[in-house]
Parts: structure tokens; sequence; C-alpha cells
């Protein structure tokens, strides 16, 4: 009698998991439509692509697309890779963790997409440069920008006749007269540590070398030599910024700029849709960080903020290439650069928001180098040290810790590096 | 008769055990073989040997995340027992509105991470100051969650706030298991209050105190979802609980091989500590 | 006749504690309540213009959180996946329990498999995630009932505990009573044990409810991919880095705390009516 009840229970559960397991794998349809499958890892633009997706699947019989803007992305992404089960396409950032993605080998060489010309030299130097060590092939195709430097409330500078810094002294010059009419220069955020990476970033492609992270690697050089300058500099600027920055967040950050409590708050551009979001009729307009003080050496801050990697494991390749030649089509991504205030990787003729006028010269000229932070390995937590060092204070402690922990979070890289070389005689 | 008995507990415990084997002990012993490899999460990894175990005592960042969820697991389940034993006692007693109390007081448990985190920052970073500059304390008009010094103090309250609910039910589940003639001869005897709780309610709600103390410590010393929604670890690296950098670096960043270990050693750690806990606790179950 | 004989005044000790304790309440609530019905422009940094009431008392925060989040079907996802796992834990669970509660004192047996279980409890998630994403997908089981598994497997240790605990209370004379009048094992159990269990079983049902309600990560990385959100994944929505909706994701968040709220005043009435009490002795 019990023997039986328990025997029930086990065959209906297991009666249950059968079914379930069907159902899952029931789920392929039948019909000869390829399916092209992407997942990006912006949520924010989860309108843009759905509209997309309705418009492509309309106008294409062949090709049954789907597109997906999960949050937490990355993480999705990782879990599905660990089973195995790769989308055809992914849309990811230039950042480490593409690094890591090309290391692994999962993403398909891409050389051979005729729409890859298109895109600016710039950009697809940028993804060379992010391959841990360098490789035959392309794999990514970047989409769009985005620009780090300083948001300013343009009313404000209009009404007290201020003008965009070009220098590092012509910086500290306005910080002073703003602060001298009683007016608070910067708000930050630095609760949230990343933000703490924006004007670290901003100023460091100015004041190191781009490539400073290969040189290391290289050992050539260290990060307490390059990187003092940028350390010092920032110091500098906390006195111009609101009292106990530690104890505010982005958000916070981003309603007291949108509240006029500041005049300028040195971050990206991604965070014009949040602050609009406080204050729709702000008038905004950003500059390039003047780090040096010799203007025509200061670049902008402009890294890949979404590019699209076709997956080594996609079955159509040729399908994938029609669906990437779709959403680079000029008016689609004008759309997504006028909605998302950012920068086309794509050469042609595209108009910019006004948000990023003050920009434009360096833009339209080419002036720009990527975030630093894309060499980073995350789990260093470089945003981290940076919050520590402003709350300390201590240059040396600060580049010291810098340069030991980067050997010991990277040493797996930099021996990869070193074999790299020996085996390539560089 | 008596075979009939342990067959039928061997026929519910194997199937059981085996479903848990299947779903926990096994994926552990995966992840523990992960921990001998520089896995990243994804794609291509090498064999490291016990690197990763060696490392892991010589990096400061661990060390330090130990101290600090040691600390926090300490004092926030001392607060919260007593509070939560207060707040069951005052809750089982006669009281009016009984549903709307236990209903209340539960509510602080089902407040999704985004919403505690976003009110309490707001709290801490806003309305206290406020309320110490109207004092006219100094200490207490900067936020404090922006000094490495204090923010401990702010997960605490915002951890100690939530989990209150969960330990009171237990409390209140375990009151129920005290038979009110135990009060009753109590009361005949003359005792009240204090003298009650200690000699008659205590000793009988005890399996459920060491219940209590037993899943506070795990709890607290796995802290992860207050960090996230308060602090994300700082300032300055100062709330970097255990768990916040396995997940952290292990699933966000590349160190899943490394974390893994991390993860080794933390479950040996809270698995000895709660061990301690039971035997301790059970001696005095015993003794009563 | 025993509710006379115990009738007290009412405790005001308890009652002012617990007056006051609610202020502790109250406060947050109360933002939740006046953020979730604000427009973003209405956010400040001051206090008193997060404290103030907002201008209109509109409900399209809760309708546009509906539509975001997808609500009826994403209710409906956690609300299968909330009952079943509740179903199958207290069921198995309490079974479990009670096999090993009542052998773990004199078998060395039982009382390993016990502690091997409660010790699973302390395994980090972080360390299982990836090995059980890959299992259960090996498994077909990367859909809502693998995570009903999954958490079928992961409350285990902690309901065990408790139902062991509990039954140090129940006298075994009751078991062997039922057993002279020659019930096998499994049918004193589900006769006798199980109802007596009952204030046991709400506990159970409310914390293991309580944490599947509110749980992201494990529908986040088994259901990865398959279409199907719960309600907090579809909350996932409001933040992302670089901006967050607070104000509907506080709509979303109080509308999702409903359906769990009334389980638990539901469930409270159980864990009051102590069967223990009286019945007994």
């Amino acid at each position: 009698m019990k023997g039986k009840a328990i025997g029930h229970l086990g065959i209906s559960l297991c009666c249950v998991a059968a079914a379930a397991g069907i159902q899952g794998c029931g789920a392929s349809n039948g019909s000869d439509k390829t399916e092209i499958e992407i997942v990006q890892y912006k949520p924010e633009a989860a309108a843009y692509f759905k509209t997309l997706e309705e418009q492509f699947n309309a106008t294409h019989d062949d090709i049954q697309l789907k597109i997906s803007s999960p949050n937490d992305a990355m993480t999705i992404l990782k879990t599905r890779f660990i089973r195995e089960d790769y989308p055809d396409i992914i849309g990811i950032g230039g950042d480490i963790n593409y690094s890591y993605f090309v290391d692994a080998e999962i993403l398909a060489d891409v050389s051979d997409y005729a729409g890859l010309q298109q895109i600016k030299q710039a950009y697809r130097d940028i993804d060379e440069a992010l391959e841990l060590v360098p490789t035959e092939g392309t794999y990514a195709v970047p989409y769009v920008a985005n620009a780090a430097g300083v948001l300013y409330n343009r009313d404000m500078f209009a009404q007290h006749g201020w003008e965009i810094p070009q220098t590092w002294t012509e910086f500290t010059a306005l910080c002073e007269e703003i602060q001298s009419e009683g007016i608070l220069p910067f708000y930050f955020g630095f609760k949230d540590t990343w933000t703490c990476l924006a004007p670290w970033n901003a100023m460091a492609v100015s004041l190191a070398p781009a490539d400073v992270t290969k040189q290391v690697n290289r050992s050539e050089t260290t990060f307490a030599e390059e990187y003092r300058e940028v350390s010092e500099k920032y110091l500098d600027m906390l006195q111009y910024a609101v009292d106990d920055p530690f104890a505010y967040g982005y958000n916070d950050a981003c309603t007291a700029f949108a509240r006029g409590e500041a005049a300028m708050y040195p971050i990206g551009s991604y965070a014009i849709p949040q602050i609009l979001s406080v204050n729709p009729d702000l008038n905004i307009d950003s500059f390039v960080m003047p780090a040096n003080d010799d203007a025509q050496a200061n670049t902008l801050n402009s890294g890949i903020d979404l590019q699209f990697c076709v997956m080594a494991d996609c079955k159509n390749k040729e399908a994938a290439y029609e669906v990437l030649d779709f959403l680079l089509a000029e008016e689609n991504l004008q759309q997504y650069i006028g909605e998302q205030i950012s920068i086309p990787c794509k050469e042609g003729d595209f108009t910019l928001s006004p948000m990023l006028d003050g920009m434009n010269q360096h833009i339209a000229e080419g002036r720009m180098t990527d975030y630093q932070d894309h060499y980073y390995p995350s789990e260093m937590a470089v945003d981290a040290q940076i919050q520590t060092f402003l709350l300390q204070k201590d240059v040396d402690a600060f580049l010291q810790k810098f340069d030991t922990d980067w050997l010991r979070y990277n040493r797996d890289i930099i021996r990869m590096v070193q074999e790299y070389e020996k085996t390539h005689g560089n | 008769m008596k075979n009939e008995r342990k067959t039928t507990f061997l026929l519910i415990t194997i199937p059981i055990l085996a479903l848990f084997v299947c779903f926990n002990t096994i994926p552990l012993i995966r992840g523990v073989i992960y921990s001998f490899t520089n896995f990243k999460g994804f794609g291509t990894y090498d064999w490291v040997g016990f690197r990763n175990y060696a490392d892991l005592f010589s990096d400061a960042r661990v060390g330090k995340s130990y101290l600090f969820t040691f600390k926090l697991a300490v004092v926030t389940t001392v607060v919260v027992n007593v509070i939560s034993l207060i707040l069951a006692l005052a809750l089982n007693s006669k009281i009016r509105a009984k549903s709307f109390f236990r209903g209340a007081y539960f509510l602080p448990n089902i407040l999704g991470a985004l919403v505690v985190g976003y009110i309490f920052n707001y709290f801490f970073t806003y309305i206290l100051p406020a309320m110490g500059a109207m004092v006219g304390s100094d200490s207490m008009s900067k936020s404090i969650l922006s000094s490495p010094d204090s923010a401990w103090i702010g997960i605490m309250i915002v951890c100690a706030w939530q989990a209150v609910a969960m330990n009171t039910i237990i409390y209140i589940s375990g009151l129920q298991t005290v038979p009110e003639d135990v009060y009753e001869a109590g009361g005949l005897d003359g005792a009240t209050g204090w003298k009650q709780f200690r000699y008659l309610t205590f000793p009988l709600i005890i399996p459920f105190f060491s219940i209590n103390m037993v899943l506070s410590v795990k709890n607290f010393l796995m802290v992860f979802d207050q960090i996230m929604a308060l602090t994300k670890g700082g300032p300055a690296q100062s709330t970097e609980s255990i768990s916040y950098l396995i997940y952290n670096n292990g699933m966000s960043g590349g160190q899943f091989g490394f974390q893994s270990a991390n993860a080794v050693i933390f479950f040996i750690v809270i698995v000895t500590v709660s061990v301690a806990q039971m035997k301790f606790t059970g001696k005095k179950e015993e003794q009563l | 006749m025993k509710e006379d004989m115990i009738k007290r005044k009412t405790n005001w000790t308890a009652m002012i504690v617990l007056i006051l304790g609610l202020s502790a309440i109250a406060f947050p609530l109360y933002m939740t309540i006046i953020i979730a019905f604000k427009q973003p422009a209405e956010m400040t940094n001051s206090v008193g213009g997060i404290l103030s009431l907002p201008k209109t008392w509109s409900l399209d925060n809760f309708r546009e959180a509906m539509r975001v989040t997808d609500f009826w079907n994403s209710l409906k996802n956690s609300l299968v996946i909330t009952l079943l796992t509740v179903a199958l834990s207290i069921a198995i669970h309490s079974i479990m329990g009670y096999s090993l509660g009542r052998n773990k004192g004199h078998s060395k047996f039982y009382s390993f498999v016990y502690l091997f279980i409660v010790s699973g409890m302390f395994v980090p998630f972080a360390i299982l995630m990836m090995p059980l994403a890959k299992q259960t997908a090996e498994l077909g089981l990367a859909n809502w009932f693998g995570v009903i598994v999954l958490y079928v497997v992961f409350y285990m240790p902690m309901n065990i505990m408790l139902y062991a605990g509990y039954l140090v209370n129940i006298p075994i004379a009751l078991e062997e009573a039922a057993k002279v009048d020659g019930a096998s094992t499994w049918r004193t159990y589900w006769k006798i044990i199980f109802p007596i269990m009952r204030p046991m079983h709400a506990t159970v049902a409310v914390l293991t409810a309580l944490a599947v309600w509110n749980d992201v990560m494990t529908p986040l990385v088994i259901m990865a991919g398959s279409d199907q959100n719960t309600l907090p994944l579809a909350q996932l929505n409001f933040q992302t880095q670089f901006g967050t909706n607070y104000n509907l994701a506080f709509a979303s968040y109080l509308l999702s705390l409903i359906p769990i709220l009334i389980f638990y005043i539901v469930c409270q009435k159980q864990i009051l009516n102590g069967v223990v009490n009286g019945a007994v002795k």
C-alpha cells in the first residue's frame, strides 16, 4: 500500500519531467525560413530594435529575425554560452568582454562582410586593439559609439558668458569663476563607483598613451609613471565638486544637474536621457575634457557602445550579413543615434544630436581615443580603486597598488602576450 | 512491524536524497572542479592546480571581505534576533488588530531590493543628515553610507529591517508549540514577565531559537542583495561581502575559476560555523 | 470553554511596542506609494520634495508598468512557479523532515543524511550557477519546470530543518497509538502527523513562497532565452546601467506585492491555529 503510493508519486514526477522535457525540445518551427536570433545588451534601446525586427520580418520572406534586448544580457549570454546555446548575432560593447570572447574563439571572422568597408577606420582600429593578441580576422561590426567629456548647462553658460575651455588652465580658471559666482561647478555621483571612471577616462585619453595597458603588459612602462598626472588632476577637480560626493549616486547627480544645481557634470553622453527624464527642458551640450594644457593634444574619449558579432556557431552567415545590412541601413542608424544620442560608426552624412555640438569638431576630425577602462579587467575593480583613492587622496599608494594589482589580475594575459611575441619574433 | 517502519523511512529518504544529490551535490562537485582552472565562465581554460587556493590566502581584498562579512553577520544576527523575539512575543500576546500588525510587520520582507535600496539610500543620503543637522550633531549630518567607517552600519540596518519579518514568523510558529497550560501553571506560581519568558517560554522554543540563529548567521554571511542595493561594495571597497566578490568577479568578471575556489573555502567556513552552532545549541537543548 | 479560561486583558505594553515599531515600516511604505504615483519630473533631491504628495493621483504609472512587464502573463508564470514549488515543498520536505527528524537521534545514517542536506543550505549559489545552467540544459529542463525542481532542492535544507525542529515538540506517543491500531507508518504520517504540522506547513509555505516570488537569479540563469518572464524578471526592464525609471518600477513592485501579501495573510491564520495547543496533552 505505502509502496504503491510512493511509486505513484515517483511515476507522476517522472511524467511531468518528461512532459516538460518534450515541450522544451519541440519548440523549433516547421517552416523552411532561416531563423536569425540577435541578443543585444542595451535594454534602453529595446523599443528601437522591436520596430526594426517587425520591419525586417515584414519585408523579408526567407529570414525570420528575432531580436531580444534582455536586462543583464551579459549574464544571460554567459549562461547560454556555457550550455552551448548560441544566438546567431550578439550586440555587445567594445570592452574587455569582447576581448575575452575573441580569445575564447566563439566569434566568427567577418572580414568577408562587405558592409565592413563603410565602417570608420578609427573604430575598426579600436576593435583590433581590443584583441588580447593580434589575430588574422575581424570579429565585430561597430555600430555606434558614445563619448565622454563634460556635460554643461548651456543656458547657464550663455547667461554668465562662460566659454568652453580648451586647455586645463582655462578649465580650472572657469571653475574658479563659476565658484566665485556662488554656483557649484560639478556634481559627482561617486557613490555609484562606476561613475568614478568617467572623468578618469576622459582625462586619461589626453594624458596617457592610448595603448598604456599594452605597454605595461610588455613591461615597457608603469602606471605609476603614466597615470600620475591624471590622478593629480582628478584630485584638483574634487575641490570644485559638491561636498562629500561619495554620498550621492549616479541618479542623484543626474537629478541635481537636471535641476540646475551644478553648471557641469563630467559624464558620458549616455547620461543625457536620464537627465532629460527629470527635466525635459534642460538645454544640454557637452565638450571634450581639456585635460592637457596643449589644446591640440586633447582628444575626445569615445568608444564603441554597440557592435554586432556573428557567432562562430551561426549556421547561415549569408542571412546574418543580410540582417547586418539592414541594421546598418542609413535611416535605421540615423534613428538610433537620434534616440540614444550616440555617434555612428559608419561613414556617411548623419545628423548628430545638438547635445554633442561642443564635440563636433573632434568627431569630424576623428580625434578620438578609446576608453582606457575597456582594457581593465572588471574583477580588478579599478572603479572602486579610484573611489578609494579619491577618498584617501594618496596618489603614491594608489598608483603603487594599481601596478601590483595589474600584474596579479592580468598575469594569464601577460603570459599569453609574451608567448605570442616570442613565437612571432616581435 | 519494526521492519515496516524502517523500509518506509528508507523508501522516503532514498529518492529525495537522490534528487538533492542530483541538483545540489553534483553541480557543487562540478563547481569544485572549476576551482582548479583559470576558467572565465566561457571558452577554453587551463588547469592551474592549487594556484587559485594559494592566491586566495594572499589576496588582501578577499581577507578584507571576510572580516567585513563576519562583523556584519555577528552584529546583525544579535540585533535581528533580539528584535524579532520581542516582536514575536508581542504579536503572540493578546492584542487588538492582530492580523493587521502581523501583515504590516511582514511587509519589509516582500519589498524588492530595488525599492528597499532606493528608499534607504534616500533615507541615509538626505533624510538622516537633515535630521542630524536639526539636532546639531556633526557626525550625523553626513551620509553614513559615504564613509568607509560607517557604511557597514547602514547595511546592517537594512539587513535587519528586512530579516526581522522572517525570524519573527519562525518564532511565532515556535510559540504555537508552547501549550497554554504551561502559562497557566506558571501564572499560578507567580511567574510573570521576564521570569515567565526566561524559565517557561524560552526553554520550550529553543529549537526555534537555534534554527533562527543558524539561518540568520547563514543569511548574513551570504549577504548580497543589500550590498548590491545600497553600496555595491563601496565606499573604498569597505563593504564588499564574500558573496558579492564571488558573484561580481566570478560571474560578471572573468575570475570564475578563482572565485569558485573562494566559494569552496567559504562553503567550508560557513558549514563549520553552523555545525559548531548546532552542536552548541544542541547541548543547551539537552540541558533543559 | 478554554477561550474563557485564558481570556486576558489586552496587553498594552505589547500594543505600544508594536505601534512604535510600525513607524519603521510605515515610512518606507509611504515613500514607495507616493513615488509610484509621481512622474519622473517630480523627483527631486530635497527632503521636502521627496516627501510631498504627488501632484495628481493618476493610475497611469500602474497602467504603463503593467504594459511594460506584460503583467498578466508574467503574473501567471510567477504564480504557477510559486504555487507548484510551495505544494511540492510541503509534500516532499515535510515527509523528508519527518523521516530524518524521527531517525536522526538514533541512526548514524539518518543523522548523516540530515547534516548532509542541511549543509546544502550553505553552498553559495554563484558556484552552482554555471554547472546548473549546463546540467538543466542537458536534461531538457531549461524551462519553468526546471526552475521549480531547483527551488524544491534549494529550499529543502531550510524546510527540513524547520520540520525536524517542529517534530521535537510532537510526542512520538501519538504515532505509537495509531500503530497499535494497525496503521502503516505511511498512513500514520498522512493521517496524524501531517495534519498536526499545519502551523509549520503554513510557515514553510510563507517562507518558500516569499523566496521564490522575489527570486531573480534562478529564472534568469535557467530560463534565459526561453521568452518566458516571471514578474521579477520583467521588472528588470525598469533599470539599466544608465537610467532607471523609479516611478514605473515602484508602481510595478506595489502591484506584485499584493498577491504575496494576500497569500501571507491567508497562511498566517494557519500558523495561528496551533493544533498542538491542548490537542496533544
